[in-house]
């Protein structure tokens, strides 16, 4: 065995690039993952997030560009953010044990001397589109990596689609093992020294070498707000940012929203539509357009906010009318609880015990809890189908920066929807954003719009 | 008439409150009285304020031909540049109010109880309103100082056993600033620590709805 | 004034630090570990540490890991960690928790992670769907959460965190460099007294306040160390 032919790991990286999509968020694990996904620049325009807290843009690297524009950096509470929110398209994990039914045991998790501890596996094997496990085919006593069983609890359940070795491709069909590809010299029974695994034969085995996809060029700037929004449906709900006044509305989606004219919408964001009555933040002698703006246009049925209404009862808002008129619900969150719940929407939380609103009316009918002597009410993560939102500046991939208090809740809600939009005074090239300036990285983007130079935010 | 006699101005109180902030330490303000409270903070102190608009170590408020919509606190004011800002994100913000990072919060009120409930976020009879950061700041902050008229409009005290309004917090404040008082809520009951100048203890009793714990150390108000 | 905090050496910066004490280490692999602060420690007679360090070695690289320095002096008795050592590498974690002078907990990363943000963010903590079906649901409370089964991790802090960063003002706002960030942000909002290790100290005012990733307020003391 030991004179056959085995891959080397950029032939290994190679077949995993094949697997990689234009905009592919990759994540890799420990070990032999984390080598291959510093070698996958041949992808084309993905994402590679490793455990260190890069979040790496192959962009332009076929153009053997070395400087990996459009990167940026994050901490690792960042990192978990992505995996377990659901945002990784494909995590690439080093195995150490497989079985047919797509069970794992990270190679990290095995050579722990039984203290099974996993590193990011288990995050990484949690919420991904895809998981492909790599590995050598075999460890140094010769042991296969095909199991029929897992000889400790495994890190993911069913969870594997496809196994790349350096003498096989596999994947895990429906009854077990499917021998896709293997290398030259090799027989499918060397696969596994257990008889008992079956591993059924492709009827197109090769041995590896595939045509190259052509490349595609991915687009996320729309030439309009109403372009960005055409298949936002009546009833979604959407996440509007701005704390109160114009600074971090998206005034310009906004407008298209209500041009958009969808119905029935819920609406999430701090407040449900003030400065324009109390001049919140507003230069003076300017009145800002806000969400007052679908309130009028009766495209609102529900509200989530914390601040929904005008400070003053004598100069009622747009919303407040509706509310008493009874043509709009209310949700009214407490500030750091909504901020809360939308991270958690997006970081793949379900609910979090704060002690925000014990005791108030905003307790009534939840789950309280007493932890190390202090009393916690349960919240609930948020999300929404869409999300509008105000940036400074975007790349062509999507990072986005902020200016100043702008940024309030942008940031939160953009990984928290399955349609982000953004709102930018300017688009720059790729690699203009320093990767440690980027706040809300290209992941959380799908759309982008300019700011029309001649739109004014104020009525 | 009680109603008329002479209370403290504003900036007293805030004045009064200014001498709570731990030098070193982390400050967030709410709006109305409270937010006059800087001007009063002495030069020897070092005191950072913390707004949920997302900026920390905000200082002044900025020149009416310098105002910027990307730089405002969380009462929607202009503010200056000053050295020394940060800015972060809404969830950020509240990590630092609700983690314990945040060492005073100083809110205006409707009413607060003697055992230090507080309710600042809607009148009943208007049906709806905001609670904006305010739970989250009685829930998080280390220390929650209300400063405030000592009676409504109406001359209603706003200071009571148990709160009327629906309330933000519960036992939550740890010292009242009035324009008539300083008092401070406990488990035993409202203890007064200080009074106005030309009030007596028993005037100020008598224009407030809870009783009063009277000890030998009542002071005239220290500022 | 505005230097008050700012430190002159390690020592005084961590002349508080107690036997028993839980210390929240940042740092992976080479990047961002705050060597100065940790070489400092293992000066101070103190011992019974907790130390959350993850992972301790990049998995399969050589055996040393920045614990090195306390572990060699005994001053560890727990770990918690998601990845402790590499088995059979001669790592010092492994023989002390062999031979029975160290506890180790383990813990994957994210949820790791999860559990210190809740810690510095004021939750009880968090119920996730990560880790279900695997043998993690068995560790940890499990509760439904809208039809869906979820682990309840509970916050976690720590009495100090130690971390590392390139830049800084005297106020501790800080700035990081790559991949140097890792545990930084979430470490230094979990613990009651955040030291941090910093290459470049400055005046308040010479930072873009854009460009800060951990704002002073998470942020006690400061030590410049020299450290590339």
């Amino acid at each position: 065995m030991l004179d056959k032919k085995v891959l080397s790991l950029d032939e290994l990286a190679f077949k995993v690039a094949r697997e990689i999509r234009p905009g592919n968020v990759v994540a890799v694990g420990h070990g032999m993952a984390d080598v291959i996904g510093k070698r996958l620049s041949s992808a084309p325009d993905a994402w590679i997030i490793d455990g260190y807290g890069g979040l790496i843009s192959t962009h332009g690297a076929s153009k053997s560009s070395k400087d990996k524009q459009g990167s940026s950096f994050h901490g690792v509470s960042d990192v978990a953010s992505i995996m377990h929110g659901g945002h990784v398209d494909i995590a690439i994990v080093e195995a150490g044990e497989i079985t047919a039914s797509g069970d794992i045991v990270s190679l990290s998790t095995l050579s722990t001397a039984g203290l099974l501890a996993p590193g990011w596996s288990v995050d990484l094997l949690d919420n991904p589109r895809r998981v492909i496990a790599v590995a050598k085919h075999f460890n140094s006593m010769g042991e296969s990596v095909l199991k029929s069983n897992c000889t400790v609890n495994p890190d993911g359940i069913g969870c594997v689609d496809m196994i790349i070795t350096d003498i096989a491709v596999l994947e895990i069909g429906d009854n077990g093992f499917v021998l896709k590809e293997l290398v030259d010299g090799w027989d499918i029974d060397d696969l596994t020294a257990d008889g008992s695994i079956h591993i059924e034969s492709s009827q197109s085995i090769t041995d590896g070498e595939v045509d190259k996809e052509e490349e595609t060029e991915l687009s996320k700037l729309y030439d309009t707000g109403v372009a960005a929004m055409s298949d936002l449906p009546d009833g979604a709900t959407v996440m509007i940012d701005g704390f109160a006044g114009p600074g971090g509305m998206p005034h310009y989606l906004l407008v298209s929203l209500r041009d958009h004219g969808a119905k029935e919408l819920t609406i999430i964001g701090n407040t449900a539509g003030i400065a324009r009555v109390v001049n919140f933040g507003t230069p003076a002698g300017k009145q800002a357009i806000d969400h007052t703006l679908l309130i009028d246009n009766g495209q609102v049925s529900k509200a989530v906010a914390s601040y929904p209404v005008s400070p003053s009862a004598s100069r009622p808002t747009a919303f407040e009318l509706a509310y008493r008129r009874g043509d709009v619900e209310l949700e009214l969150v407490p500030q750091g609880t909504l901020a809360e719940r939308l991270r958690s929407g997006g970081a793949g939380i379900s609910a979090f015990f704060t002690p925000t609103g014990v005791g108030t009316l905003i307790a009534e009918g939840k789950q309280s809890r007493i932890i190390k002597g202090k009393e916690y009410i349960l919240e609930k993560g948020l999300r929404a189908d869409f999300c509008i939102i105000r940036g400074y500046k975007a790349d062509k991939l999507g990072n986005v920066i902020y200016k100043g208090t702008s940024r309030n809740f942008n940031p939160v809600m953009a990984p928290a929807a399955d349609i982000t939009i953004v709102e930018v005074d300017e688009v720059v090239e790729v690699g203009t954003l320093e990767p440690d300036e980027i706040v809300t990285p290209g992941i959380y983007i799908d759309r982008i719009v300019i700011r029309p130079k001649d739109f004014s935010p104020y009525e | 008439m009680l109603e008329d006699k002479e209370r403290l101005p504003r900036e007293v109180v805030a004045m009064r409150v200014a001498k709570e902030l731990p030098d070193g330490g982390y400050v967030n303000l709410g709006i109305g009285i409270p937010t006059l409270v800087s001007t009063f903070v002495s030069d020897e102190s070092m005191v950072f304020y913390h707004s949920e608009s997302g900026v920390l170590n905000c200082g002044p408020l900025a020149d009416e031909d310098s105002q910027d919509i990307d730089l405002i606190n969380a009462g929607g004011q202009f503010l200056a540049t000053v050295p020394g800002m940060a800015f972060f994100s809404s969830v950020d913000g509240f990590a630092m109010i609700r983690g314990g990072h945040v060492d005073v919060t100083v809110l205006g009120a409707h009413q607060v109880s003697a055992k230090g409930d507080l309710a600042n976020w809607m009148l009943p009879e208007r049906g709806v309103g905001n609670i904006g950061g305010a739970m989250d700041l009685a829930a998080g902050a280390k220390q929650v100082i209300v400063a405030m008229e000592h009676t409504d409009r109406t001359n209603n005290s706003k200071i009571v056993d148990e709160c009327t309004f629906p309330i933000t917090g519960k036992e939550c404040v740890s010292l009242i600033v009035t324009d008539v008082a300083v008092m401070e809520p406990t488990h035993e009951g409202l203890v007064l620590k200080e009074i106005a100048p030309g009030w007596d203890v028993d005037e100020v009793q008598s224009i407030t709805l809870a009783h009063l714990i009277i000890t030998d150390d009542v002071k005239e108000y220290e500022l | 004034m505005a230097a008050r905090k700012v430190y002159a050496s390690s020592e005084n910066a961590l002349a508080d630090v107690f036997s028993g004490a839980t210390l929240l280490i940042g740092g992976i692999s080479q990047y961002g570990i705050p060597k100065t602060l940790i070489n400092a420690l293992a000066d101070k007679d103190i011992s019974e540490l907790v130390c959350v360090f993850s992972p301790c070695s990049e998995f399969g690289a050589f055996p040393l890991t920045a614990l090195d320095p306390l572990l060699k002096r005994g001053q560890i008795s727990r770990l918690i960690t998601a990845f402790p050592f590499y088995q059979n590498t001669g790592s010092l974690i492994e023989s002390q928790w062999s031979s029975g002078n160290l506890s180790i907990e383990v813990i994957p990363q994210g949820l790791l992670s999860e559990k210190l943000r809740a810690g510095g963010a004021g939750l009880g903590g968090v119920f996730t769907p990560v880790g279900i079906g695997t043998s993690w649901s068995t560790r940890y409370e499990t509760q439904e959460i809208d039809g869906r089964q979820c682990l309840f991790l509970e916050a976690l802090r720590g009495d100090f965190a130690l971390v590392r960063a390139q830049q800084s003002d005297n106020l501790g706002n800080l700035i990081y460099k790559g991949m140097e960030r890792n545990w930084g942000p979430v470490m230094a909002m979990a613990a009651d007294i955040t030291i941090a290790e910093v290459t470049d100290i400055y005046d308040a005012g010479d930072l873009d306040p854009e460009l800060i990733i951990t704002p002073g307020i998470f942020v006690n003391r400061l030590i410049q160390s020299g450290q590339s």
